[in-house]
């Protein structure tokens, strides 16, 4: 049918069909190249955390002699040892409360704030505000560090959970006032005006109409004030002195300095403040991704 | 109507224990670490007003240059390095249609650890003996290049910063990934009725497009760099002889560990108003560039 041979092979080599006669646009037609280049970036992403999983199975010797190969037979006794040891238990149940109460106090106060700043006709005070909590946003945490420290210390809350509390949960207000307002304000007039025929008081309006139309994006706020608050480290190593009191990442890097050379017991360690978060990651990671990523993208 | 939702009283009951909050733990104090710089004070006996000299003690302070320099460094390494190969992997993903999903999820995972995780996480990888590093360069054949990477005063810093990278790529290339994939489908398809190629198309019509992300990702990492604390403390300390110590570090010992207050506060403001400069430079740039799209 086809006359000409060369427009021929050409059109098939194109389409993908022989790939031997033209590798190269068969590679770009598949996607070959980019799915080559991104599996070599997650495996070297992802391999360390591979290797450390591998390694909290192995012995002492197993991991110093054979670092490449698997483990004789698998060692859970690493982790029950890592868990008496590092105190795994107390740590990671105190990151728990910590992180769930933070987020419920930043919850109720950032969405109170958040609906008058949105809702209520003060547009002047509302507009200043609103402002005031962005500013919060450009300010390095770690710089009030000495300030922070000071009154704590006048409060008598040092060696207290409730100073992390506080703390954390200020510093996550403007992010939180910036997604609530904006979701808030996409909240159309007409629901709220049925609402005020109905009866509704502000208050009423707030707890029946406004919040539960809101849940997406207190589910998003909660998330990423969530991780946050469950990976803060510097805060929580100064302000709690008391070892029972410690959160995960300060009993993580308290536990690094005391085992440095017990590496089976470290790796074991390492796993139990990555697996847990791992899991609930690969159940929500939509959700996670997009809150994590919230406060960014229209900043 | 009108009038439910015009309650002064109630306006002030909802906003209060937001900016109680706000003022107590985030106004106050960041007008007290303004008052301390100008104050010696260990702490406990009386403070006594100095009036500047702790910030002429610290612009003679080589200690203070040197972490300012690797604060450079660190915005260096993240902005030229960094940067343009999570733009790449990002376009990389874009281009793919199947198991996108599979690998964002799986290079966003380091970023929901924490900081102070990864860092013991990367002392491992280094370490001299067992780590992952040495491993690799001995079953290579290459038994030279290992090495205490975070004991060498050549490698530390570089050792950190890849830390860092590691933790934070993830994020940024979702951000990008998200930006790439909003870019509408008929810009790049009467493109390429045009005649534009790839190249070209990438050139003129992604890049600019995804202008605004790219400069939140620099703001974020520039930002990100300056504050640098933890990843530094739970690695290296700011050890080897200080090739690591970055300002926040530097403020952190001062403050901390030589109960220097006055001293540490003066750090601490130098910091906050160089990443403020810096992120104005950066948005005066982004606006003098192209208008300005949000």
């Amino acid at each position: 049918m086809n006359t000409n041979p060369v427009v021929n092979q050409k059109q098939k080599s194109e389409t993908g069909a022989f790939p031997l006669t033209n590798p190269i646009a068969w590679l770009t037609r598949k996607n070959a190249l980019p799915h080559l280049a991104l599996i070599a970036y997650l495996l070297v992403t992802l391999y360390p955390l591979v290797w450390l999983a591998i390694s909290s199975f192995k012995t002492q010797r197993e991991i110093t002699v054979d670092p490449w190969g698997l483990p004789s037979a698998l060692h859970w006794e690493n982790y029950a040892e890592a868990w008496k040891a590092a105190k795994v238990s107390t740590y990671f149940f105190n990151s728990f409360y910590i992180s769930v109460l933070t987020c419920l106090v930043i919850l109720a106060v950032g969405s109170l704030a958040a609906f008058a700043i949105s809702r209520m006709r003060f547009p002047r005070a509302s507009t200043a505000v609103y402002q005031l909590f962005l500013l919060g946003l450009v300010v390095p945490g770690g710089v009030l560090l000495i300030p922070l420290y000071r009154l704590i210390q006048q409060m008598h809350l040092i060696d207290n959970h409730l100073s992390l509390i506080l703390i954390n949960a200020t510093f996550a207000l403007p992010v939180t006032i910036f997604i609530l307002v904006a979701f808030m304000k996409s909240i159309p007039r007409e629901l709220e005006e049925a609402a005020i025929i109905d009866g509704l008081g502000a208050a009423g309006l707030f707890f029946k109409i406004i919040l539960p139309v809101t849940m997406p994006a207190l589910v998003t706020v909660f998330i990423l004030n969530f991780i946050n608050t469950w990976n803060e480290f510097i805060m929580a190593m100064l302000m709690l002195s008391k070892e029972s009191l410690r959160t995960l990442p300060v009993g993580m890097s308290v536990f690094k300095d005391a085992f440095q050379t017990n590496y089976s017991l470290l790796a074991a360690a390492i796993m139990f403040s990555v697996v847990p978060v791992t899991i609930v990651y690969f159940f929500l990671q939509r959700k996670i991704i997009e809150g994590v990523t919230a406060g960014s993208v229209k900043g | 109507m009108n009038r439910v939702m015009a309650r002064p009283v109630l306006y002030i009951l909802f906003l209060l224990p937001a900016l109680s909050l706000y003022i107590i733990f985030m106004g106050i104090p960041i007008v007290e670490s303004f008052y301390y710089a100008f104050f010696q004070w260990d702490g406990v006996t009386e403070s006594t007003f100095v009036g500047l000299d702790n910030f002429k003690e610290l612009f003679a302070d080589e200690v203070f240059y040197k972490s300012f320099a690797n604060n450079l460094y660190f915005i260096a390494f993240s902005t030229l390095i960094t940067l343009p190969f999570v733009i790449v992997i990002s376009l990389l993903l874009s281009k793919i249609k199947k198991m996108m999903d599979f690998y964002r999820t799986g290079v966003f995972l380091p970023t929901i650890l924490s900081t102070a995780v990864v860092g013991v996480i990367w002392l491992f990888i280094y370490h001299p003996e067992v780590g992952l590093l040495n491993n690799l360069f001995r079953s290579v054949g290459l038994d030279a290049f290992a090495q205490n990477w975070l004991s060498d005063p050549k490698w530390a810093m570089l050792g950190v910063l890849v830390a860092n990278a590691w933790q934070w790529n993830g994020f940024y290339i979702v951000l990008i990934l998200t930006a790439i994939l909003n870019v509408p489908k008929e810009i790049n398809e009467s493109a390429e009725i045009d005649g534009a190629n790839g190249w070209q198309k990438l050139w003129y019509i992604t890049l600019p497009l995804i202008r605004p992300i790219l400069v939140v990702v620099m703001l974020l990492s520039v930002a990100g760099s300056m504050k640098a604390l933890d990843i530094v403390i739970v690695m290296t300390n700011g050890n080897p002889f200080q090739t690591t110590e970055v300002m926040a570090t530097y403020m952190f010992t001062k403050a901390f560990r030589e109960y220097q207050y006055g001293y540490g506060s003066a750090v601490a403001v130098v910091i906050f108003l160089i990443t403020l400069i810096f992120t104005w430079i950066i948005q005066l740039l982004a606006k003098k560039g192209e208008d300005y799209e949000y």
